[in-house]
């Protein structure tokens, strides 16, 4: 019925539906937009329920990747949410990080480990990740009633605030606004990279909690200055896959125009989402993520899928949602002539 | 000047793990040696598979290429459009 949607796609050499592909994308850039991932851990699943040829999947997945992240990227830093300077330092501790992940997983394959270790591993970090950041969310108000009292306490009593970890050199992100150990910020992304190489996967999901709750970024600027480390591994990753020849170049285009659609759609809700209700739907969709694994690993045919697909969707629907209402809520401040505090 | 060196640089540095990426992961094939059919293509279609048959190396620069101008052409007329419909967006302050 549908079929008049079909375009060709010259290098995987089949007809496929276009609208399928800006469909993925515009869902893929929502989320990228909004959690600052590149989604390709949604993608694949999502092309593999439609048909696509799975061997040009994850090739021109990146590819669509790097270009939706310009058009994020460069929406969050009109929004002050890229910290470039830390963004370079991740990519730069990042790279150490993944070898050394590799290189671990290349070990435990001649050993026969490698497969369950890293599937658990992945699950783990996944789960892991989701509750602790539930936790954190269910938690907020009494943790920062607790600092609270001890910051008055310590101004009381006249004491300097203990910082946790200095050893210097210490580094300044004026854009984050935090001073930092470098040790710390090269250990943390040396880290993430590790898990990204050690899983095989991009690390977005990594990164971004890493950027909050261990650098100390604001969570919007966790999300921008994520997104501008995805450019760069995209772009990589886009032209390395292109040399091995399992990018279509067509079918990443259509699904680009989805995804720059979307990435607007997500970014701009950042704008009327506070930082906690992004770690919020952050958690329930990397939890949804670790069941997706669950289902995989004891070979539950097609669930796992269906859970990506559907908590892709839904998250979409309800960022989305937080758009419209956000936009409308400014819209009647403007128009009573108070300034939107979101 | 300075910055766009150490964003050169850090580039560069993406180029070493390359050997290592995605081990882990899901096995790429490398169809490095495979052509593709170009009876009854045209236009562009052609172009691309006749770069992908001819050059897998020129292939990968154009698709980097193309995808990065689309991704900052897209970037630039979705901002002028949000702007018309008065959904753009300018520096916010972050509440947690």
């Amino acid at each position: 019925m549908f079929d008049f949607l079909n375009v060709y796609l010259p290098i995987a050499q089949l007809e496929f539906n276009a609208a399928i592909l800006v469909a993925i994308g515009f869902a893929v850039g929502v989320l990228g937009g909004f959690f600052g991932v590149g989604g390709a851990w949604i993608v694949t699943p999502a092309l593999n329920i439609f048909g696509f040829p799975m061997a040009f999947a994850i090739g021109t997945d990146l590819a669509h990747i790097f270009g939706k992240s310009i058009v994020a990227t460069a929406k969050h830093r009109k929004m002050g949410n890229v910290d470039m300077k830390l963004g370079l330092i991740s990519i730069a501790g990042s790279v150490v990080g993944v070898e050394g992940g590799a290189q671990v997983v290349m070990w435990l394959t001649t050993l026969g480990l490698a497969g369950p270790v890293v599937r658990y591993s992945y699950m783990v970090l996944l789960f892991g990740l989701g509750f602790y950041m539930l936790y954190d969310y269910f938690t907020k108000d009494k943790r920062a009633a607790a600092q609270a009292a001890k910051s008055a306490s310590a101004a009381a009593s006249g004491a300097a605030p203990r910082k946790a970890w200095n050893l210097p050199p210490m580094m300044h992100f004026p854009a984050s606004g935090i001073t930092i150990s470098f040790w710390t910020v090269t250990g943390v992304f040396f880290f993430t990279g590790f898990l990204s190489g050690f899983l095989g996967v991009g690390g977005g999901f990594i990164r971004m909690p890493a950027l909050i709750y261990i650098i100390g970024c604001p969570t919007a600027i966790a999300v921008g200055t994520d997104l501008f480390s995805v450019l760069f591994s995209g772009a990589y990753g886009c032209w390395t896959y292109g040399v091995k020849g399992v990018v279509d170049i067509t079918a990443a285009f259509y699904m680009l125009i989805g995804a720059a659609i979307g990435a607007q759609i997500g970014v701009t809700a950042v704008k009327y989402v506070r930082g906690y209700g992004i770690r919020l739907l952050f958690a329930i969709m990397i939890i949804l993520a670790g069941i997706s694994v669950l289902l995989k690993q004891f070979e539950v045919p097609v669930f796992d899928k269906i859970v990506v697909m559907a908590g892709a969707l839904g998250m979409c629907a309800i960022i989305i949602v937080k758009l419209i209402q956000g936009f409308k809520k400014e819209k009647a401040e403007k128009a009573a002539g108070f300034p939107g505090l979101h | 000047m300075k910055r766009i060196w150490v964003v050169i640089f850090n580039f560069c540095l993406l180029i070493f793990p390359s050997l290592v990426w995605g081990a882990a992961g899901e096995k790429v094939p490398d169809f490095a040696a495979r052509k593709v059919s170009l009876e009854g293509l045209g236009g562009l279609n052609y172009f691309f598979a006749h770069w992908y048959n001819d050059s897998k190396m020129v292939f990968a620069i154009i698709v980097t290429l193309i995808m990065g101008l689309v991704g900052v052409a897209i970037a630039a007329v979705t901002d002028v459009i949000l702007k018309a419909v008065g959904m753009e967006v300018t520096k916010m302050e972050h509440h947690e």
